[in-house]
């Protein structure tokens, strides 16, 4: 039990400066902490630095599905992926679809958390309403919206008096799939909202409204920059979500790649590659480029916020 | 080349161990413990892909094999249909963990790895049990003939059908003395009737529903039609690519004209169109698995093979097939169970034809039974004159070649291309495909030489 004495030894020595106490910590760290993490090293090292590194292999292979050894192919697969019309368009989808329904979604969770914030009356009933969506499993939802988008019987038509084929024409097949996606969603980015909304300390409100500031102007000059790294944090996990759409937009178009192609997402075509197509190896690659596109997504928000703060300082 | 020697479990770990998990969760169902609970001392595992009215016919079939057969016990899977089916059927015989028996479209027997993925059938033994070449159509049972080796055994054909409603085109007065449709013999023909029909038609409804904007059935009904004039796709040795642009033109232009001509709208496209038959639409082009629901929305219908408009009797058809998945250690009492088990449902396809399905056998269709089944017996020919896909490894339903062409007929038919720029689209795919390399054997298929 040294651990133990040594914890005693370390608590009543106040005296002694930080970075003396941070030696000592780091000294203990593994024997404490490891063990708390390593059931959770374990699975990450099993189900996602392993199955990531195999992947990268076999990306470089021209493994097929039947488990017969592959052959090492050097960059041909990512040669013909660049030059594969197919990937690009298939990348283009999943791209608008995010240009589509980051913005639509922060805006609209911010609008919705206000609303439930500034409600006096049946709050909680607000809120289940809004959240309640993002608890149903993703075909469940795109099921629906493929009802109420029908042509003849659906919802949407109904009420709006069109007859758009909203499912089967180009023009509108990914924004069946954007509508679908806010309703589903919306409700975890205003959960986030609703929680920082709570956060903002009301003493800045009064002084405020001291100093005669009126609704707009509190909104403007406390409510939003006081928000703005729960913002961040909303677009980025957004760009990363909807970046890999693929369950909402599969189901909506029964499995197939949507109206003329037109919504056939980038992890679609992965699936279709390697599990329609056989091609394990190519898919890997795509796979591995899709990958290297989203961490540079990641890395590039981070180092812009990185030079924000160091600007803000 | 080097080889990594990439051994099946790592191999299948990268492929997403959930995947796997689960259909070796299906393989792994029923061991030993439930084969002694029925008391049976053969155990055979059956997967298939049929589900609605066909899982129902099946389940019927496979009760009565176990009441003629009880010393066998027949465990099985029912496997969603489409791609997933045929990954996991493809990893489990990888994996050594193959069922005795599986179901297959015929069509993509070709591109399965016959020989790697699936064992071919004893012959012999299937003679033992009454199922002979003789038995069934020449051209369907070639199909399923690879180097030489017999790989699937078919158990039906089914086909694209135009479906009509009786009382709408008695109404338009289309029907002949027997009470069928009259004969059509050119696309002038057909669009006079589709004229007459739309007279006929209750207000806000299509007079013909062809899923315009369905990837499959376009293409579906494309092979059909481009059959009926006569192309090619391939040259035999599978080194050229023989496709008529000209006659692809005129199958695309065909087509695009049910939508500008104001008969088939495309605002009622994919299922839609069935819907609209059964509220008093004249016209739909469906599957023959379609019966089974019209029957039971009780209406007054007929169906006949897809209407000969450039001269010749040609209608798509595909074919469900009995595969051997491969066993490391195939034989035995299971393998031979798999045989007669797949003979039995073969010769006992009566029940199987309510689902609309030609059956393979050929003796079935000649029985008085069978034709007095309606509409069954209206469109039995069909197992006469099949458009198939060519035989190649990409080719198959639901499989490469349908992936990549349907969406362009498609583009065709909703006229946002032109049907000469399409079918020129169409063929430069053909030619990639063509030169495109099987990644189960790394050949093309001119290399492949996957021929009868």
């Amino acid at each position: 039990m040294t651990t133990a004495s040594a914890e005693t030894v370390v608590r009543p020595a106040r005296a002694r400066t930080a970075a003396a106490t941070a030696t000592v910590r780091r000294g203990q760290g593994f024997q404490h902490g490891g063990w708390f993490v390593a059931p959770f090293l374990l699975l990450f090292a099993l189900f996602v630095i392993w199955p990531l590194l195999r992947g990268l292999w076999l990306s470089f292979t021209d493994a097929n599905i039947s488990g017969d050894a592959a052959h090492f192919v050097g960059l041909d697969n990512y040669r013909e992926a660049l030059d594969d019309p197919l990937m690009w368009e298939a990348l283009g989808h999943s791209a608008w679809f995010t240009l589509l329904v980051v913005p639509c979604i922060t805006v609209l969770a911010l609008l919705l958390a206000m609303l439930a914030h500034h409600i006096e009356r049946g709050k909680w009933l607000w809120r289940l309403c809004f959240f309640l969506p993002f608890l149903l499993p993703s075909t469940v939802a795109a099921n629906l919206w493929q009802w109420l988008f029908n042509p003849g019987t659906g919802m949407v038509n109904h009420v709006l008096g069109l007859e758009t084929a909203w499912l089967t024409d180009k023009s509108y097949a990914m924004l069946a799939v954007v509508v679908c996606t806010l309703w589903w969603t919306v409700g975890f980015s205003f959960l986030l909202y609703l929680a920082a909304l709570q956060g903002i300390p009301a003493h800045l409100y009064e002084a405020a409204k001291l100093d005669g500031a009126g609704a707009w102007h509190r909104m403007l000059h406390i409510t939003l920059p006081m928000l703005r790294s729960i913002t961040g944090l909303v677009v980025a996990l957004q760009i990363l979500a909807s970046l890999q759409v693929f369950d909402q937009a599969v189901v909506m178009q029964d499995f197939g790649p949507g109206p003329e192609e037109s919504t056939r997402t980038f992890v679609q075509y992965t699936l279709e590659q390697g599990f329609t197509s056989y091609r394990v190896g190519y898919a890997s690659a795509i796979s591995i480029i899709f990958f290297v596109l989203i961490a540079a997504v990641a890395l590039a928000r981070m180092w812009l916020l990185r030079n924000r703060e160091e600007g803000g300082r | 080349m080097g080889r990594p020697g990439l051994d099946r479990r790592q191999l299948l770990a990268a492929l997403g161990g959930l995947t796997v998990a689960g259909s070796f969760g299906f393989a792994a169902l029923g061991t030993g413990a439930d084969a002694l609970a029925s008391g049976a001392d053969t155990r055979v595992r059956y997967w298939n892909l049929f589900s609605g009215g066909d899982g129902y016919n099946m389940i019927a079939m496979l009760d009565a094999f176990r009441k003629d057969n009880p010393g066998i016990d027949v465990k099985d899977s029912t496997l969603q249909w489409g791609s997933p089916f045929y990954t996991k059927l493809a990893m489990a015989a990888a994996g050594n963990r193959a069922p005795d028996l599986g179901v297959m479209h015929l069509g993509r027997v070709t591109g399965f790895s016959p020989g790697r993925l699936l064992d071919p059938w004893d012959v012999d033994l299937l003679a033992k049990y009454g199922v002979r070449e003789q038995d069934f159509n020449p051209a369907l049972w070639k199909r399923a003939v690879i180097d030489g080796k017999l790989y699937a055994l078919p158990l039906d054909i089914h086909v694209q059908l135009c479906f009509y409603r009786r009382d709408v085109l008695k109404k338009a007065g289309l029907l002949d003395a027997d009470g069928r449709m009259v004969p059509v013999t050119s696309a002038d023909e057909w669009f006079d009737v589709l004229k007459e029909a739309k007279g006929a038609t209750g207000k806000g409804l299509q007079t013909i529903g062809l899923w315009v904007n369905d990837q499959n059935f376009q293409w579906w009904f494309f092979v059909a039609f481009y059959t009926q004039l006569g192309g090619t796709w391939f040259s035999a040795d599978n080194t050229e690519v023989t496709f008529d642009t000209d006659k692809a033109t005129q199958v695309l232009e065909f087509l695009r004209r049910h939508v500008t001509e104001g008969y088939a709208d495309p605002g009622f496209a994919g299922g839609a169109g069935a819907e609209q038959f059964v509220n008093g639409g004249p016209f739909v082009w469906e599957g023959n698995w379609s019966v089974p629901v019209f029957d039971s929305a009780k209406l007054d219908y007929g169906a006949t093979p897809l209407p000969p408009v450039f001269g010749r009797q040609a209608t798509h058809a595909e074919s469900h097939a009995f595969v051997l998945p491969h066993q490391a250690d195939r034989g035995g009492a299971a393998d031979e169970g798999a045989h007669r088990l797949a003979a039995y449902v073969v010769q006992h396809a009566r029940q199987w034809a309510a689902g609309g399905h030609i059956p393979a056998y050929t003796p079935t269709l000649s029985t008085a039974a069978y034709r007095e089944l309606k509409p069954q017996s209206e469109y039995v020919s069909a197992m006469d004159h099949q458009a198939t896909e060519p035989k190649v490894w990409f080719a198959g339903s639901t499989g490469i070649l349908a992936q990549r062409v349907g969406p362009i007929v498609v583009s065709s038919t909703l006229g946002s291309a032109k049907p000469d720029v399409v079918a020129r689209r169409m063929k430069s795919t053909l030619t990639q495909l063509l030169a495109s390399k099987n990644p189960m054997d790394g050949r093309t298929a001119a290399e492949g030489g996957a021929v009868a």
